[in-house]
């Protein structure tokens, strides 16, 4: 999932500033698994916002809606009869959200109220760690499914740095040292010979260097 | 109860005529107190709007937004009364309630208002606990709460309400 954690107040504050009709957005998927965009936190905001109008004396008005999904048109729409009644949009939405909602009304402003941070795995209950980079180029069959791109501090591809101290990694003590996991579930599974062949580095055109990727599917199109 | 945290002059002890009595909102476990149905209608009875109690079938259900929601209605003090730790009927609920109360208080205080706003209370027990007594003692102990800033009325507000 695409995490995300929301800005701090004082920064969503003054970017609504100006407006005295707020429409709250929330995302029901990504965001909301991560506690920062979904119905409650959609909720939380709105009630942060309106109190602290209410005791400086403003008027302003906050409403809140939570989208399905933030980032598919389908359930933007749901918006539509909705957004002209509002001078400003805060989504509580990803980047991709943010982006998807702002190009179906162009005339109304949107604003982020999240930072998106990265991808990553629910590790506990509200502990969520990045395991990948998308970087277009997946090999993780080759590394026991442990990501050294996105795992390892430094990324490599062939082998430990040999920093590492107690299986964990010497630039962060917290984080399980990627090549440690990595050789340890080859050897426990019988399959190390993996780590014979020497890997070209990544091929980054794939990720980075020719703009925004897309993926086009024929069979799933109009 | 514990005394650790209540009667504490957490707010200034300075009420004018003109302001109002301060109103709470008291979400409790309602393990503590099989019989607080009936136990808490004499105090609201008497109280009035200046009281509301929401019994939660455990501490560990509350949620920051219910916090917020009492507060934003006009509360002055929002009281979450769990029982004492280790006591939990579901093991964690009180220790969970404990953060979802801290992360309240994180989320006014980013508003500007006093983090006390929000208070958690554990319940002693055993012994003979009623919703109604401790729902009396947290009153008396919060004495002349300042209103919260949310419930004093502005100058162009309270003009206009002027007959």
């Amino acid at each position: 999932m695409i995490t995300a954690e929301r800005k701090p107040l004082p920064e969503i504050k003054e970017s609504i500033t100006p407006y005295k009709k707020v429409l709250i957005v929330g995302c029901g998927t990504c965001v909301a698994e991560c506690a920062s965009g979904g119905e409650k936190e959609v909720a939380l905001l709105a009630s942060a916002l309106r109190m602290d109008a209410k005791k400086e004396g403003r008027d302003v008005e906050v409403h809140e809606i939570t989208l399905d999904r933030q980032c598919v048109y389908e359930f933007i729409d749901q918006l539509a009869d909705l957004v002209d009644q509002y001078e400003v949009v805060l989504s509580l939405g990803c980047g991709a959200g943010v982006q998807a909602v702002a190009e179906v009304f162009p005339k109304i402003h949107v604003i982020p109220a999240l930072n998106t941070t990265f991808i990553a795995q629910t590790k506990e209950a509200g502990v969520w760690i990045e395991n990948c980079r998308g970087c277009g180029d997946c090999r993780l069959d080759q590394f026991a499914d442990v990501c050294p791109i996105t795992r390892c501090a430094k990324s490599l591809f062939n082998g430990p740095c040999g920093g590492s101290k107690g299986g964990y990694c010497e630039v962060d003590p917290e984080t399980p040292c990627a090549w440690h996991l990595i050789v340890t579930r080859l050897e426990e599974s019988g399959r190390l010979q993996k780590l014979t062949p020497l890997y070209p580095p990544a091929d980054w055109s794939k990720k980075e260097g020719k703009g925004p990727r897309k993926i086009v599917r024929e069979d799933q199109r109009h | 109860m514990s005394g650790a945290s209540i009667g504490r002059p957490f707010f200034p002890r300075v009420m004018t005529t003109k302001q109002r009595a301060p109103h709470f909102a008291i979400f409790f476990c309602q393990q503590l107190d099989p019989n607080q149905d009936v136990n808490r209608r004499a105090l609201e009875k008497e109280l009035g709007s200046r009281i509301r109690f929401f019994p939660l079938p455990c501490s560990g259900r509350i949620e920051a937004l219910h916090l917020m929601r009492a507060l934003e209605a006009g509360a002055d003090k929002v009281y979450l009364v769990t029982c004492p730790v280790g006591a939990c009927r579901y093991r964690e609920g009180n220790i969970r309630a404990k953060k979802r109360v801290e992360f309240a208080q994180k989320l006014i205080q980013e508003i500007g208002l006093e983090p006390e706003r929000f208070e958690l209370v554990n319940a002693s027990l055993p012994g003979p606990f009623s919703v109604d007594a401790m729902a009396r003692e947290l009153i008396n102990k919060a004495g002349g709460l300042a209103p919260s800033p949310l419930n004093v009325k502005k100058p162009k507000e309270a003009a206009h309400n002027t007959p």
